[in-house]
């Protein structure tokens, strides 16, 4: 009895799981040529799966344990693919090397989606003392117990980074060290400067850095800061060693769009820092 | 009769995933296996293919109005609470942000005499990532072309969006017949409607 039960729930699943995928053509009239549709990059998700070579051009997912999965001779084809190629700011051999580097037979290098050295820039529109204003959100992905999560991690704001100027102190301005025998009386000095020249920043310890998202969170709560829209997102990856990454969407004609290198650069040490305070500056 | 095989059909598909579940996947908050996720993309890859007939029908001109809404009625359900349709177009990157409801009830009322609503046949699935509280969530890619046309059937305006759907993924259990079952439970949530650029 209980083998007769078996082979009627083996015979039903089988009817069961093949019936969704007849059903699934009859959804009404299937437009032919979609090969654009195909070759774009359609998700964030396939531009890694594309750069590691884990599905073949349709997009079905290679078997990891395949030897076509992460085929490093066959990652060359894809990574080169996954290029603006409108975008002539990038030469030829720069791209190579960096192609080179990633499928290096003794030392291949992945992108990996928790492997972390890459975040999201998001434009976004707020409305600010009346007026929508563009404010940039930078998300990282961040590991918790369970699963993972998006998380804001720095934020640009034209009118923040007007008000708190850079992070640099004149030291011609200070409290002298004897202020406290004077119970502080010699503050009023600082907070009584004109408005164009208070500059209080001269007076905080030093290596003090604007924490964005603090004056973020405080505009939001105080309802000075309304969310509107998102009106861009871009990816900055720093993970390949030496290089870096922008990947943005392409919504365009022909086969080179949806998600793709946008912009490829030689890294060093001293520039890795330079180049996170242009991105997170947006370009100022 | 063809709702009642329909609702039959979802029943019968939905206890024999329970079954099989309950046979190799007894545990819960387990990590999927490839074999599992599979099954799990075929499942989800069913309600936005249900997702997809229903906004077909409620953009027909012809579907009666008592038929739309009984149809937009099915599509919610396919939703969980909460879940929101972002809209931008080519001329605009900016976001419009509408309840899904409100999204159908703008597509039964557009204002063409007919409505033609066909879809491209490729499907992405991305892998099924897991989120803080446990379920898992994936984004399902589709290709909708849109044309709305006069009474002498001249085509008035036409687009082609890309639809990026969100699925949850959640393990929940059911009684049957005295015997606790666990199944995957597949919702609907957030869809990203962005009009392409083709050629």
């Amino acid at each position: 009895m209980i083998a007769l039960k078996h082979i009627f729930l083996t015979s039903f699943l089988a009817w069961v799981f093949l019936l969704p995928f007849s059903v699934s053509a009859q959804i009404g009239n299937y437009l032919g040529d979609e090969s654009d549709l195909y070759a774009a990059t359609k998700q964030m998700n396939q531009f890694f799966r594309r750069f590691n070579h884990e599905e073949d051009k349709l997009g079905n997912k290679f078997d990891p344990s395949s030897k076509e999965f992460r085929n490093n001779s066959d990652r060359k084809g894809y990574i080169n693919i996954l290029f603006d190629g409108q975008n002539k700011a990038i030469p030829q051999n720069v791209k190579s090397d960096f192609v080179n580097q990633v499928t290096n037979p003794a030392k291949p290098t992945f992108l990996e989606f928790h492997g972390g050295n890459w975040f999201a820039e998001v434009t976004t529109r707020f409305v600010y003392e009346g007026r929508e204003r563009d404010l940039t959100l930078f998300m990282k992905l961040q590991e918790e117990k369970v699963g993972s999560k998006w998380v804001i991690s720095n934020v640009f704001f034209a009118p923040f980074s007007k008000a708190m100027g850079k992070d640099t102190q004149d030291p011609s301005k200070f409290l002298h060290p004897l202020s406290h025998e004077l119970e502080f009386m010699n503050l009023r000095k600082i907070f009584d400067e004109p408005q164009e020249l208070k500059e209080v920043k001269n007076y905080v310890e030093a290596n003090h850095k604007t924490d964005y998202i603090s004056l973020f969170l405080y505009e939001v709560a105080r309802n000075t800061l309304q969310f509107r829209t998102v009106t861009n997102v871009k990816f900055h990856f720093f993970q390949v060693d030496n290089w870096y990454l922008e990947v943005s969407r392409f919504n365009r004609g022909g086969y080179n769009n949806g998600w793709l290198i946008s912009n490829l650069a030689r890294l060093t040490p001293d520039n890795k820092d330079v180049l996170l305070n242009y991105i997170y500056s947006n370009g100022n | 009769m063809k709702n009642i095989n329909k609702t039959l059909f979802s029943f019968l598909f939905i206890f024999a995933f329970m079954a099989v579940d309950s046979s190799t996947f007894a545990q819960t908050n387990a990590d999927l296996s490839p074999t599992r996720k599979r099954a799990i993309d075929s499942l989800a890859l069913e309600k936005v293919k249900d997702l997809s007939r229903y906004i077909s029908i409620i953009g027909n001109k012809s579907t009666q109005y008592s038929e739309a809404m009984r149809v937009i009625d099915r599509a919610m359900e396919l939703f969980s609470d909460g879940a929101e349709m972002g809209v931008s177009s080519t001329s605009s990157k900016a976001i419009r942000y509408y309840g899904v409801r409100k999204y159908f009830d703008r597509l039964m009322a557009l204002n063409y005499d007919q409505v033609e609503i066909d879809w491209f046949n490729i499907q992405y699935i991305s892998d099924l990532e897991k989120q803080p509280d446990g379920r898992y969530v994936g984004v399902i890619t589709i290709f909708q072309r849109f044309q709305g046309k006069n009474a002498d059937g001249l085509v008035q305006y036409s687009d082609v969006t890309k639809k990026d759907i969100t699925v949850y993924v959640e393990r929940k259990k059911t009684i049957i017949a005295g015997r606790e079952i666990g199944f995957w439970d597949v919702m609907l949530g957030d869809v990203r409607v962005s009009e392409t650029r083709r050629n």
